[in-house]
C-alpha cells in the first residue's frame, strides 16, 4: 500500500509548448527558467524541494527559477505561507510567487504538486515531469538529471518524467484516488 | 555445639564455579540491561519515527482537502509492530535468548522502516550502524550475526525489487548492496572485535571477584575461629586510637564488659564505665606508666555487669609509636579470670581454714594432754587436800591453808575445763532446757559480775523452743561473753540478752563453720561498748588471743565459746563495727525434747562398801589417792600400772566385782581394757576416769551409751559415790 502511495505517478496535463505570454511574472530573457509548481502543505514535496536546491548546486545562476503555490479559492494567504513556502523562498535565486485559485497550475497542465517544467532561453518547453523518483524521495532521479543536463547544455536525456505528489487541485485528487 | 560441613568441594573447583557464577551472572546482567535498554530505545524509536512522519508528512493533500498520510499510518502499524514483539518478549521474557534475537531483528527492521519513510536518505543508514553498536552491548555474537543477517537481507532483497526504498533509486545495481553489506561488515568486525575483548574482561573481571569472595571468605573464617576461640578463651581484644579516643573491641571483649557489641567506637571513658571504682585508678596508673614508658602493662581489675555480677578480668596491653616516637595506638587484651580468681580466692579460704584447723588441732591436743597430766595432778592436789580436811580439827589452823590449797586447785580445774572446752575434749552432759530459763536463773550472778555501771537488758522471746546443751557449759558461755562486754564498756553501758527462735533456710559459712538449714534458738548478747575492727575479729575464737592486756585475760574466753557451741552443733557469729558495740549471736539447734529436772547437787558422804576393786592407773599419785580412798571405804583393792598388768592380775583372780581404770595409758588404753574385760568377763563392772572425752569415749563430748565414766579431777567423795553408784547398779550385786 506504502508503495502503491509512493510510487503512484500524479496526474499532469498538457504544458503549453511555449511560456505563454500575458502570465503575472515573466521568464528570464538570455537563460532558462525552471518553472515548479506545488501544493503548500504537501509534504511530498519537500523532497522537491530538497532536489531541486541540490539541482541549483550543480546548475550554478545558469537557470532562472519560480516556484508557484497554489491558492485555493477561499484561502487566505496564511495558508500559503507554509514551512514549504519558506523552505523554498529560503533558495538562493528562487523566486517564489502564489498562485491564486490554481489559475497559473491549470494553464501549465500542472495537476500534481512539484510539477516541473523547464524553458530554454527562447521560451520552449525542454522538459515537465518530477524531479523526484517517489513521493518524498530525496535523491537521484531521472527527471533531476535530464533537468541539470539540459540547463548545463546537455542533450536532454527525456523530455518527460513522471511527478509524485498531492494532487493540485481536489477533483482530480479525488479522481485519483477513485482510481486507486 | 559448633557443626561441621560433612563434604566440601576443593578449593580451584570452588573458584571455578564461582568464577563461572559470577561470569554469567554478569553477562546476564548485562543482558537484562541492554534488554530494558532495547525496551526504551525502541518505544522511543516508534514514538521519533511516528511524531517525525507527523511532523514531516502529516496529511496527504488534493487541493484544499487533506486526509492522514499514509506515512504516519505506516509509522504507527508497521512500526508498532516491528517494536512491541520485541517490548513485550523483553518485558515477558527478560534475560532469554529469543528476546534479544527479536529485538536484533526488530531493531533491524526499524532501521529498514525509517530508511524506507527517509527515501532511502543516506543518512537514515547510519540508524543501522548504530543499532548493530548498541545491539553489541548484549556482548552475543550470535545476536550481532542475526542483525547482520536481516540487514544483510534486507538489503539484497530490496536492492533488487525496490531499490527507491533502500537507496532512493530507481535502479541500483547489486554491488551497491555488497557495497553497504561491506561497510556493516566492516562495523560488525570491530564490534566482534570489541566483544570478545570485553568477554574476556568480563572473565577477569569475574576471576578477581572470586579470588577476593574467597580470601574474603578465608578471612570471615578466620574471624569466625577468631571469635569462636576469643568466646572459648573468653579472651577478647581492643584498640584504643589515641589521638581519636576511639576505642575499637572483639565481640568477645564487648561480652566480658556486658556492653552491645552493635555500639562499637567508644571512648575509652565509656569502655571504663563498667569497671570497679575501687579498680579504677589502678588501670589509669597502669596505662599511664605505659604511655609514658612505652613498656607493655598487665592490669587486673573487676567490671560490674549490667546484671549486677562481678567479673574479673586479666588485663593487658602494649603501645603502638608512630615514627616520631609518639603513642598512637594501645592494643590490648582482655580475658574473664572470674572462675579461676573465685577458685584461687576459695583456695585461699580453704588453706586458712585448714591452717586453723590445723593450729586448733594441734592447740587442742596440747590442751588436751596438758588438762590430762593437770587433771591427775589435781586429782591428787584436791583428794589430798579433802582427805586431809577430813583428819584435821574445826579449829586446827592448818585446815586455812588447806582450803586455800583447795580453792587454787578448783580455780586450776575451772582452767582445765576451759582448756577441754575450747578443743571439744570436755565430757558434756547435755539435757533439754528452756534458753530463757538459765539466763533468768544467771540474771543475779550476771549484774554481779557486770557491775552497776552497765545495766543489763533481756528481751526474751516466751514461745522459745528448746535446746539440748549441757547447762553448765551454756552458762559458761554467758558468762563469758557477759565479761567481755563488761570489758567492753569501762564507762559503762547497756548489756542485751535477746532470744529468738529462728529458721535457716539456706546455709551460710562464716568462718570455719557452716551454718546448716534448719531451726534454731538464737541468743543474742549485745553491748554498745567499744566494738571491734575486722583484724581482732578475725582473730577473736582463736586460743590465747586477748586484747584485754597482759594479765587481764587468758585469751580463752571466746575459744571456750566457740568450743563449746561448736560441740553442742550450733554457731556463734559476731557482729561489731569499732565504737558501735558488739552483738555475739549463738545458735543452738532445735529439740522437740521437753525440758529436764537439774541432778541433785554434789554432797560430801562417802558410802562405804566391801566389794573387791581393781585400779588401774599409770599416774602413781592418782592410784594412790583412789587406793586411800577406797580401802578408807571398806572396799578389798589391789593395783595394777597398767592395762597389761591389769589383764594379768584378773585371769589370776578373777573374783573383782569393780575395775577402775584410767583411759589415757601407755600401750593400751582403759576403754581397750574396758573391751577386753567385758568380752571375758561381762559380770565385772569397768569405770573409766579421765580428764577430757576421746573420740573413742564420746561423740561431741557425749559419752558412748553404757560406758561408766568418772570425770577428773574428781573429789574423795565423788569418788566413793561413783563407785557405790556402780555397784549397786551392777546386775551381779541386784
Amino acid at each position: 500500500m506504502i508503495s502503491k502511495y509512493d510510487y503512484a505517478v500524479g496526474e499532469a496535463g498538457a504544458a503549453p509548448a511555449y511560456w505563454p505570454p500575458g502570465l503575472p511574472f515573466g521568464r528570464d530573457a538570455g537563460r532558462p527558467t525552471l518553472l515548479i509548481i506545488a501544493h503548500p502543505k504537501c509534504s511530498c514535496t519537500r523532497a522537491t524541494l530538497e532536489n531541486l536546491n541540490r539541482l541549483l548546486t550543480k546548475c550554478g545562476g545558469r537557470v532562472a527559477v519560480r516556484v508557484l503555490f497554489i491558492r485555493p479559492k477561499g484561502q487566505s494567504q496564511e495558508w500559503v505561507r507554509t514551512d514549504l513556502w519558506r523552505s523554498a523562498a529560503a533558495i538562493p535565486g528562487v523566486v517564489v510567487a502564489e498562485d491564486p485559485d490554481g489559475a497559473l497550475a491549470r494553464t501549465f497542465g500542472a495537476a500534481t504538486s512539484g510539477y516541473a517544467l523547464l524553458y530554454d532561453a527562447s521560451g520552449r518547453l525542454e522538459f515537465c515531469g518530477g524531479i523526484t523518483d517517489g513521493r518524498g524521495h530525496v535523491g537521484d532521479n531521472p527527471g533531476a538529471e535530464a533537468v541539470v543536463s539540459l540547463i548545463n547544455g546537455g542533450a536532454g536525456l527525456q523530455a518527460r518524467a513522471p511527478v509524485y505528489g498531492c494532487s493540485l487541485l481536489e477533483t482530480s485528487c479525488r479522481a485519483r484516488d477513485s482510481s486507486k | 555445639m559448633i557443626q561441621l560441613a560433612t563434604e566440601r568441594p576443593s578449593e580451584a573447583d570452588r573458584f571455578a564455579r564461582r568464577v563461572s557464577a559470577l561470569f554469567e551472572g554478569q553477562r546476564q546482567n548485562i543482558i537484562l540491561h541492554t534488554d530494558r535498554l532495547f525496551t526504551w530505545l525502541m518505544l522511543c524509536q516508534w514514538a521519533f519515527c511516528v511524531g517525525l512522519a507527523f511532523w514531516l508528512s502529516p496529511r496527504t493533500w488534493s487541493g484544499t482537502e487533506s486526509a492522514v498520510n499514509p506515512h504516519v499510518w505506516l509509522a504507527i502499524v508497521l512500526g508498532g509492530i516491528v517494536t512491541s514483539v520485541p517490548v513485550i518478549l523483553a518485558r515477558t521474557q527478560p534475560g532469554g535468548q529469543a528476546t534479544r534475537h527479536a529485538i536484533a531483528i526488530g531493531q533491524m527492521a526499524m532501521s529498514a522502516l525509517l530508511i524506507d519513510v527517509t527515501g532511502g536518505r543516506i543518512e537514515t543508514h547510519f540508524h543501522i550502524f548504530g543499532s548493530l553498536a548498541f545491539l553489541a552491548f548484549y556482548r552475543d555474537r550470535r545476536v550481532l550475526a542475526t542483525a547482520t543477517l536481516v540487514v544483510f537481507a534486507d538489503h539484497i532483497i530490496r536492492g533488487l525489487y525496490w531499490p527507491q526504498s533502500v537507496y532512493g533509486v530507481v535502479y541500483a545495481p547489486f554491488w551497491r548492496s555488497l557495497e553497504h553489506g561491506w561497510w556493516i561488515a566492516f562495523e560488525v568486525v570491530f564490534l566482534l572485535i570489541s566483544i570478545r575483548k570485553s568477554l574476556c574482561e568480563m572473565h577477569l573481571a569475574a576471576e578477581r571477584q572470586a579470588r577476593l569472595e574467597l580470601t574474603n571468605d578465608t578471612i570471615k573464617e578466620s574471624r569466625e575461629h577468631l571469635a569462636q576461640a576469643q568466646h572459648i578463651a573468653k579472651l577478647g581484644n581492643w584498640t584504643w586510637d589515641i589521638p581519636a579516643n576511639r576505642v575499637l573491641c572483639s565481640e568477645e571483649a564487648h561480652r566480658l564488659y556486658g556492653r552491645d557489641p552493635e555500639v562499637d567506637g567508644t571512648t575509652m571513658e565509656k569502655c571504663l564505665e563498667r569497671v570497679l571504682p575501687e579498680d579504677l585508678p589502678r588501670i589509669r596508673e597502669a596505662m599511664a606508666e605505659a604511655l609514658k614508658t612505652r613498656q607493655p602493662f598487665v592490669c587486673d581489675h573487676r567490671v560490674r555487669l549490667p546484671d549486677g555480677e562481678v567479673r574479673h578480668i586479666h588485663g593487658r596491653g602494649e603501645v603502638m609509636v608512630d615514627a616520631h616516637g609518639a603513642p598512637v595506638k594501645i592494643f590490648g587484651i582482655i580475658q574473664d579470670v572470674t572462675e579461676a580468681a573465685l577458685s584461687e580466692e576459695s583456695l585461699r579460704r580453704t588453706e586458712m581454714q585448714l591452717r586453723q584447723s590445723q593450729k586448733m588441732e594441734a592447740i587442742g591436743r596440747l590442751s588436751g594432754g596438758v588438762a590430762h597430766d593437770f587433771n591427775n595432778l589435781l586429782t591428787v592436789i584436791n583428794g589430798y587436800s579433802s582427805l586431809s580436811m577430813l583428819q584435821l580439827d574445826e579449829a586446827d589452823p592448818v585446815r586455812k591453808n588447806i582450803e586455800e590449797i583447795t580453792k587454787a586447785a578448783e580455780r586450776a580445774s575451772g582452767l582445765t575445763r576451759q582448756l577441754l572446752a575450747f578443743s571439744r575434749k570436755q565430757v558434756v552432759h547435755p539435757r533439754a532446757l528452756n534458753i530463757n530459763e538459765v539466763v533468768r536463773g544467771m540474771e543475779k550472778m550476771l549484774r554481779r559480775l557486770i557491775g552497776e555501771d552497765v545495766e543489763l537488758s533481756t528481751n526474751f522471746d516466751e514461745s522459745i523452743r528448746n535446746v539440748n546443751v549441757d547447762p553448765g557449759q551454756i552458762e559458761q558461755v554467758i558468762m563469758n561473753l557477759a565479761v567481755n562486754a563488761r570489758d567492753a564498756m569501762p564507762d559503762g553501758g547497756k548489756l542485751t540478752i535477746r532470744t529468738a527462735n529462728i529458721s535457716v533456710d539456706q546455709s551460710s559459712t562464716f568462718r570455719n563453720r557452716t551454718l546448716k538449714v534448719g531451726s534454731y534458738v538464737v541468743l543474742a548478747v549485745s553491748d554498745d561498748g567499744v566494738g571491734m575492727n575486722e583484724d581482732v575479729q578475725n582473730h577473736l575464737f582463736e586460743p590465747f588471743f586477748t586484747t584485754k592486756g597482759l594479765g587481764k585475760g587468758t585469751g580463752l574466753g571466746l575459744a571456750t565459746c566457740y568450743g563449746i557451741i561448736a560441740q553442742a552443733g550450733g554457731d556463734i557469729r559476731v557482729y561489731s563495727e569499732p565504737n558501735s558495740g558488739t552483738t555475739f549471736k549463738i545458735y543452738l539447734p532445735m529439740t522437740a525434747s521437753a525440758t529436764e529436772a537439774p541432778a541433785a547437787p554434789p554432797s560430801d558422804t562417802m558410802p562405804a562398801g566391801r566389794e573387791t576393786i581393781l585400779v588401774v592407773e599409770d599416774d602413781a599419785g592418782v592410784r594412790q589417792l583412789a587406793v586411800t580412798v577406797l580401802r578408807k571405804c571398806g572396799y578389798r583393792v589391789q593395783i595394777s600400772n597398767d592395762a597389761y598388768e591389769a589383764l594379768e592380775a584378773i585371769k589370776r583372780s578373777p573374783q573383782f566385782d569393780l575395775v577402775i581404770t584410767d583411759v589415757i595409758m601407755p600401750r593400751m588404753s582403759g576403754k581397750d581394757l574396758r573391751d577386753q574385760i567385758k568380752a571375758h568377763r561381762p559380770g565385772t563392772e569397768v569405770l573409766l576416769m579421765s580428764g577430757y572425752a576421746g573420740d573413742a569415749l564420746a561423740h561431741r563430748g557425749v559419752l558412748e551409751e553404757g560406758l561408766l565414766f568418772l570425770e577428773k579431777p574428781f573429789s574423795p567423795a565423788r569418788l566413793a559415790q561413783k563407785v557405790r553408784e556402780v555397784l549397786d547398779a551392777s546386775p551381779v550385786a541386784r
